[in-house]
């Protein structure tokens, strides 16, 4: 039995394993379970990274018309997952670093690591670099809505926090109250 | 006439031992005769069977035997005379009626048809009577030996359902065109006057009605009362007329046995158990005993004992029943070996060979050859060899078209085969592992994670079952109701085959639960589609961070 991979109208390239009818059940056996689980997380990730979504909630499997219905349901073989198999999969990823419980202290909603913190901080400084911005106070608005596009657009505050922590660590941030909020000016570090 | 007044109607319908009263035994019986009413044959009974008993004789008809079947009682009976027969005339007994015992009183023959089928509570000691005993025995208690009569008998006698053998009597007697409301009062109490008025019982020493003093009808009242309305007038005058030979009843002997039933008749008669049967048939034997307490004491005791020995005998009778059924066995089972050996020589079986067999096989004693029991095997290890080789000639039937059996069918298999000589659950587990070598394809035994333990052929091995599922799913998924069909195995024994080759990632599910549309609770099993998967969807993006 073979399966064909296909691409969404959002041009992403869903692996053949999601027209298995069997990839959308919580297999109850661990090994099985795990494998099984391993590709969801990775066509989880590569979708946000696709779509550029922070945020995977557990009602995303139970409501329609949102981000992830092009993955969380597979119209073609008539399957869909469950919200109790999806808030398992996000337990594994929480577990496994790859996302974090946001707002904490809940299970039904996760925001997603496609990009570890260090590796958002790393985006930030050299975005900070490449636009000339070193130095300067910067509002997070001003990072996560910019005026031109930017690969942190968008990006939750939450997230951006940790990523700004994470460049504090090496003495290349600092952290800035301003008068409507807070503020960061980066630096440009050893 | 003497016939209808001396006798009591019974329901010949209903076997001669269930007519018996308790104390009562039946002594002989001759079929083929019929009955003379005085000179002259009594119409409705020329045929049909006598029994004489200790207390009565019974006459059942063969034709509408419910009816014209009657009992009469040897009481009664004052003289007998014997006739052999002469030419086309056949032997006869005649029986001389004694007028006194026919007179109205309670130890009349029509009169009071209840009283042996009640129970009654002795006034003395308290000691319930069970209904059933002869009318001598009953009218005295069982347990102290008091008579009944000795204190008011209206206690509370406790009418039995009338559907009792003799109570049916009645209703054939009456003659229909009898009065029945004055005639149905009068049998109940029958002293009483009814107010032609207001129909109250009155006392039969008033004159006028207690209720309505309306005046009662004396004269009429004290004609009824000497004779029954079911009675024609009293027997007295119009007897005499009729003169001795008429009170006489013949018994005519068709088809032979006059003689050995006469005799028997004799001595029934001459032994007078209804006279005696209150003493000597009583529960207990009473007559050692005095009354009082200490004959009370003596009478419980002796019944006791007597209950113990018979419990006594009757388990003794078990145990040499148990013996001679080793040797039954043993019988048998020579029996087989020998049918067997001539029927090898001879091809086709004679047909007594066939008898002894269905027989033996309907005993339970039909062995191929016989139950191996402890006693044979001389030490543990060859016993558990022999059950070993016995549990492989069986499981070859159990499973002739299976592959896996689970080891509690086994069980009761194997013990339902043996017949005898049953074993514990125990035994089995210590067998199944001697298995493997008596079997051909070996028989092993296998553990499923739920615990389940089977039997199993090799087909159905782990590796082997897990090649063929792969093939079978790998054509179409499948439910475990198809897997077990397309096995031939219970669904219950498929779902943990599969559940077992589950855990090991040979199969994966998908639950219709997860449908869109539709839906069910069934589960479809696919061959592992995740084992060997290789990410084949969008590449992982370059970091196409734009500075």
């Amino acid at each position: 039995m073979s399966f064909s991979t296909f691409t969404t109208p959002t041009g992403f390239l869903l692996p053949s394993v999601h027209s298995a009818p069997p990839f959308f059940t919580q297999q109850p056996y661990p090994g099985t379970n795990a494998t099984v689980t391993e590709q969801w997380i990775t066509l989880i990730l590569a979708y946000a990274r696709h779509r550029k979504l922070f945020v995977l909630r557990v009602e995303d499997a139970e409501i329609t018309d949102n981000d992830w219905q092009e993955v969380v349901r597979n119209e073609r073989i008539n399957r869909k997952l469950l919200p109790s198999y999806l808030s398992s999969i996000i337990a594994t990823m929480v577990s496994k670093n790859l996302a974090t419980y946001d707002p904490p202290g809940q299970t039904r909603s996760a925001l997603l690591y496609w990009r570890l913190p260090e590796e958002w901080a790393e985006v930030l400084h050299g975005w900070a670099i490449s636009t000339g911005q070193l130095n300067t106070i910067l509002t997070f608005y001003e990072i996560a809505d910019p005026p031109i596009p930017s690969p942190l657009s968008n990006i939750p505050i939450n997230l951006l926090r940790k990523a700004i922590a994470v460049l504090a660590k090496t003495g290349r941030s600092q952290l800035i109250a301003v008068a409507d909020g807070e503020g960061v000016r980066l630096f440009q570090g050893k | 006439m003497t016939l209808r007044r001396c006798s009591r109607s019974v329901d010949g319908t209903i076997p001669i031992q269930a007519l018996l009263y308790n104390d009562e035994e039946l002594l002989s019986s001759q079929e083929g005769v019929g009955i003379y009413d005085g000179a002259q044959k009594s119409p409705n009974h020329q045929s049909g069977t006598i029994h004489v008993t200790t207390h009565r004789l019974f006459y059942l008809s063969a034709h509408r035997a419910s009816s014209y079947s009657l009992a009469v009682d040897l009481s009664c009976i004052s003289q007998t005379d014997y006739y052999a027969g002469l030419f086309k005339s056949s032997a006869k007994v005649t029986l001389h009626i004694s007028v006194a015992v026919t007179s109205p009183g309670d130890s009349g023959p029509n009169d009071g048809p209840d009283t042996p089928f009640e129970s009654w509570e002795c006034g003395v000691c308290a000691y319930r009577n069970p209904p059933g005993l002869s009318p001598a025995a009953a009218r005295i208690c069982g347990l102290c030996g008091i008579p009944r009569d000795s204190f008011p008998a209206a206690a509370s006698p406790h009418q039995l359902s009338t559907s009792l053998p003799t109570s049916t009597s009645l209703p054939s007697l009456l003659p229909p065109s009898a009065p029945s409301s004055s005639s149905g009062t009068l049998r109940r109490q029958p002293n009483a006057i009814a107010c032609p008025a207001c129909t109250f019982l009155n006392h039969p020493s008033l004159r006028e009605c207690e209720i309505c003093t309306t005046e009662l009808p004396q004269a009429a009242s004290l004609g009824m009362k000497s004779a029954p309305s079911s009675r024609p007038a009293s027997p007295d005058p119009s007897d005499d007329e009729e003169a001795a030979a008429a009170r006489l009843i013949k018994i005519s002997f068709r088809k032979g046995g006059d003689k050995a039933f006469y005799a028997v008749l004799r001595r029934s008669l001459k032994s007078k158990a209804w006279a005696i049967g209150a003493s000597t048939t009583a529960p207990g034997d009473t007559s050692g005993a005095g009354s009082g307490i200490t004959g009370i004491l003596r009478t419980v005791e002796s019944s006791a004992q007597e209950r113990a020995s018979g419990m006594n005998d009757a388990f003794q009778d078990l145990e040499a029943l148990m013996v001679k059924a080793k040797d039954m066995v043993r019988l048998a089972a020579d029996l087989n070996e020998r049918l067997t050996a001539s029927s090898a020589s001879s091809a086709a079986e004679p047909e007594a060979a066939t008898f002894i067999r269905s027989s033996l096989s309907q005993l339970g004693l039909q062995m191929a050859d016989a139950p191996v029991t402890q006693d044979m095997a001389s030490d543990e290890q060859r016993w558990m060899a022999q059950l070993a080789r016995e549990l492989a000639s069986v499981l070859k039937g159990l499973m002739r078209e299976r592959g896996v059996i689970a080891l509690d069918e086994v069980w009761g298999g194997w013990n339902r085969a043996r017949g005898v000589a049953l074993l514990p659950p125990s035994t089995l587990l210590q067998v199944v592992p001697h298995l493997p070598q008596y079997t051909d394809p070996t028989i092993v035994t296998r553990t499923f994670p739920s615990g389940l333990r089977v039997l199993h052929t090799p087909p159905y091995a782990p590796a082997a079952f897990a090649a063929r599922l792969a093939q079978l799913l790998a054509e179409q998924p499948k439910t475990i109701t198809e897997i077990a069909s397309k096995e031939k195995v219970a669904v219950g024994l498929a779902a943990e085959l599969v559940g077992e080759l589950e855990g090991e990632g040979g199969v994966c599910r998908d639950d219709e639960a997860c449908m869109i549309r539709g839906g069910g609770a069934e589960v479809r099993f696919w061959g592992n589609v995740f084992k060997g998967y290789v990410w084949d969807g969008q590449e992982k993006e370059r970091d196409e961070v734009v500075y």
